[in-house]
């Protein structure tokens, strides 16, 4: 297996700590990892993007444009943005969610419906109106966690806490 | 035991197995999480220090006395250290003394691309590069070691897809620090032209000496008449480039490229593929070894950016004469909005930056801004220059006595103590009249909350000291906040400096504090009824949390606002109101 993942999201929503525990759980079945993180000015609020490669051998940490097997995207918008890495039989996952962007106002239900039409094969999974349920926005992310994971065949990686583990196993029970 | 680590995390376990003693850097992306990581450990002396000259000094002088001792910067930071730096090569030092800088290509998160590594060529550095976290780990090590043994200074050039890429490393347990005593040593360590002379004759011989060490460092991999030299993160994408492309090629990898090893020009064949990130530096040395090459020089590969997969492979399959077709990107069924970085929802910096441009509506002021999360404030059309740490006094001096505008000039608190203290002794000397607002949010914010002076030093007594005429305020209380900055404004406007200190800590520190202590943060809503859709909120204020609907009137998303209350005071409708309870969360803020 030799897997290319882009993670997007907006700063903020966890997607550096979603790429990690991903990475975690790759590496406790005995696969290389590279993961390439933003930090800083990247994160404030604006788009966030991380590169997950993981195989027998990884050298390059980041994914080329067409060459990811996953997109992964916390955020409608950002989704769009990260389509180009997409290779043609890629996967593209999608939380439920919009965060509107400064100056012009995105609709949620359309934004899904184009890219539902666009020809990739979408998941879109509600890990936000799940984790309001949970008590918080907080835990998005590890129920898109766990949904990815059950997609990808990985199992759930040992640094959860007990919150977490909850929304992590209502994201794996979607599919 | 195996971690997943982030290159910068690496280089600090590296350190520890080699036991170091002093760490000091001061907080800039990608170089933070070095000293982040060994704060943990109480064993050493570890400090945030003032600025990366005061770090590398406090550093520079550990090591003179024989401790091992490190400091770490972002690649602009050197820029700052490049003083001690240059006299570091000739008074070498006593224990093992390694220098980490961080850059980054394709400016992530900074002003400039600067490649560090010219400044090993010029200041007779050697400069170690690491492809990953592992070698990461490992050249850190073997950097304190080295150092020892040339009793030299040496550099490590990471870069951000170094620093902030995550891999598997096997750490050992740390090493027990090593301090030192000082020898006196007039002639090596007192650097009056006399010594200095000497020390420079007797450099240049240790160079060449330099030069030989580095060819242990040389790795080969690979057969073929196709030989490509590399070092650093550019290996990466060779190696999976040459796979890509299926040839026949060597590999020549350099663990230090500067000085880049005689010995090259005896395993390459005349000619070369070079393949790194950031300037030529290696390829110019390559030439300079008499080595004809195929890289940056002549086009080969780009000149700004950072490298990927597809730039390596198109550019060897071109030196090499093979077709190499890049993956076609797919189109987005939509175009996607940008999203650039904004500041965050309740940042006190989005209250100040409206409490300035009521106070100081009509005077058209020239805002000249700094490096840090205010610098955001261009989005709100309140930051018309931003060169460099410090150049909101510096050149907002510089354009007060050109054109005789208002200049506002707006810094953070942690860059004013970085850079701006001697210029405000300079504008205390000329009675510059320019508004200085220092914006006290109590770290150093952008780089992740980074502990800044201002926590046991406030800046107004240095201000009133120096007999500027001084005056805080708290920017979540807005409208009287705007009548203290208005007494400043007047100030100004009769010919003498003035200075507001805006003191808020940062709301991302406070959010932590609450929800350890279990308080429930407040949020405001749009009363739809009462929204007049007069776009104060979102146009002038920009809190981020604050949308404009298809309506014209406001939205605020649940999630994003964190209630601190100054959409309600802008509003002139009253049309936010309250969820929840604030009294007590803006006073857990207010210590935070
Ligand atoms: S400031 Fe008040 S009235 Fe004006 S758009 Fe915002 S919420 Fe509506
Ligand atoms: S209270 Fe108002 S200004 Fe403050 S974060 Fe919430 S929406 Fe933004």
């Amino acid at each position: 297996m030799e897997t290319g993942i882009v993670i997007v999201g907006v700063g903020g929503q966890g997607v550096l700590t979603l790429a990690r525990w991903l990475g975690e759980a790759a590496m406790a079945e005995g696969y290389d990892v590279r993961i390439a993180e933003v930090h800083g000015m990247s994160q404030r609020g604006g788009s966030v993007e991380v590169h997950v490669r993981i195989g027998r051998e990884v050298y390059a940490p980041i994914v080329e444009e067409g060459g990811a097997d996953f997109v992964i995207a916390l955020e409608a918008l950002e989704a769009l943005r990260a389509y180009r890495y997409l290779k043609p039989n890629g996967i593209l996952v999608v939380n439920k969610r919009i965060i509107q962007p400064p100056g012009k106002w995105y609709n949620l239900n359309d934004t899904l419906d184009a890219i539902r039409r666009s020809g990739i094969k979408t998941y879109i999974v509600p890990c936000y109106d799940i984790a309001l349920e949970l008590g918080s926005v907080l835990y998005e992310n590890s129920v898109m966690l766990g949904f990815v994971s059950k997609l990808l065949g990985l199992s759930m990686p040992p640094s959860l806490d007990e919150n977490n583990r909850k929304a992590f196993l209502r994201g794996m029970s979607l599919i | 035991m195996r971690l997943l680590l982030l290159g910068n995390e690496a280089l600090a376990y590296g350190s520890l197995a080699a036991g170091v003693a002093v760490a000091t850097a001061y907080p800039g992306t990608p170089s933070t999480e070095v000293l982040e990581t060994l704060e943990e450990f109480k064993d050493r002396f570890v400090y945030w220090a003032a600025n990366e000259k005061t770090a590398f000094e406090l550093s520079y002088g550990a090591a003179l006395a024989g401790a091992r001792a490190l400091v770490a910067m972002k690649h602009v930071g050197l820029n700052v250290a490049s003083d001690p730096l240059h006299s570091a090569a000739y008074t070498g030092v006593e224990g093992g003394f390694l220098i980490i800088t961080a850059d980054d290509p394709w400016m992530y998160s900074s002003q400039n691309e600067q490649d560090t590594r010219w400044y090993g060529l010029q200041a007779y550095i050697p400069v170690l590069e690491p492809s990953n976290p592992v070698e990461a780990y490992k050249m850190a090590k073997d950097g304190f070691a080295l150092s020892e043994k040339l009793k030299h200074p040496v550099m490590l050039r990471s870069v951000t897809r170094v620093s902030h890429v995550r891999a598997p490393v096997e750490i050992e347990h740390p090493a027990p620090p090593k301090w030192g005593r000082f020898t006196k040593d007039v002639k090596r360590f007192c650097l009056v032209p006399t010594n200095a002379r000497e020390r420079k004759k007797a450099l240049l011989e240790k160079w060449e000496k330099i030069q030989d060490i580095a060819s242990e460092y040389i790795q080969t991999e690979g057969s073929g008449d196709v030989f490509i030299v590399t070092s650093g993160v550019a290996y990466n994408y060779v190696k999976e480039a040459v796979r890509r492309l299926n040839i026949k090629a060597v590999i020549v990898k350099l663990g230090i490229v500067v000085p880049t090893p005689r010995k090259v020009a005896d395993i390459v064949d005349k000619s070369a593929v070079v393949v790194e990130e950031g300037d030529p530096v290696l390829e110019l040395q390559l030439r300079s070894l008499g080595i004809s090459t195929r890289g940056k020089l002549n086009g080969y590969f780009p000149k700004f950016g950072e490298l990927d997969i597809n730039k390596v492979a198109m550019g060897i399959a071109k030196a090499v004469g093979v077709p190499y077709n890049p993956p076609q990107p797919p189109r987005p069924p939509l175009e996607p909005p940008p999203r650039p970085p904004v500041l965050c929802p309740g940042c006190p910096h989005m209250a100040t930056f409206y409490i300035l441009k009521v106070a100081t509506a009509g005077l058209n002021p020239v805002w000249s801004g700094d490096i840090g999360c205010y610098s955001l404030g261009i989005n709100m059309g309140q930051q018309d220059v931003i060169t460099h740490m410090g150049s909101s006094v510096g050149l907002g001096s510089g354009i007060t006595v050109a054109g005789r505008h208002f200049v506002v000039a707006t810094i953070g608190d942690s860059t004013f103590y970085h850079a701006a203290l001697p210029q405000l002794i300079d504008v205390v000397g000329k009675s510059i009249p320019i508004l200085i607002v220092v914006m006290d949010n109590s770290y150093t914010a952008m780089t992740g909350g980074q502990p800044s002076p201002s926590r046991f030093l406030p800046a107004e007594k240095i201000t009133e000291a120096l007999g500027l005429p001084t005056f805080v305020i708290d920017p979540v209380d807005v409208k009287r906040s705007i009548e203290i900055v208005k007494k400043a404004v007047e100030i100004v406007k009769n010919g003498k400096p003035a200075v507001v200190i805006s003191r808020r800590p940062c709301v991302l520190m406070a959010i932590r504090k609450a929800r350890r202590l279990g308080v429930q943060i407040p949020k405001y809503q749009v009363d739809l009824e009462k929204c007049k859709s007069c776009g104060l909120c979102y146009n002038l204020l920009k809190c981020s949390a604050i949308s404009k609907r298809p309506d014209g009137k406001a939205y605020v998303d649940p999630a994003l606002c964190v209630g601190c209350g100054v959409c309600a005071e802008v509003c002139p409708f009253n049309a936010f109101k309250l969820e929840g309870r604030k009294e007590i969360w803006l006073e857990i803020w207010k210590q935070a």
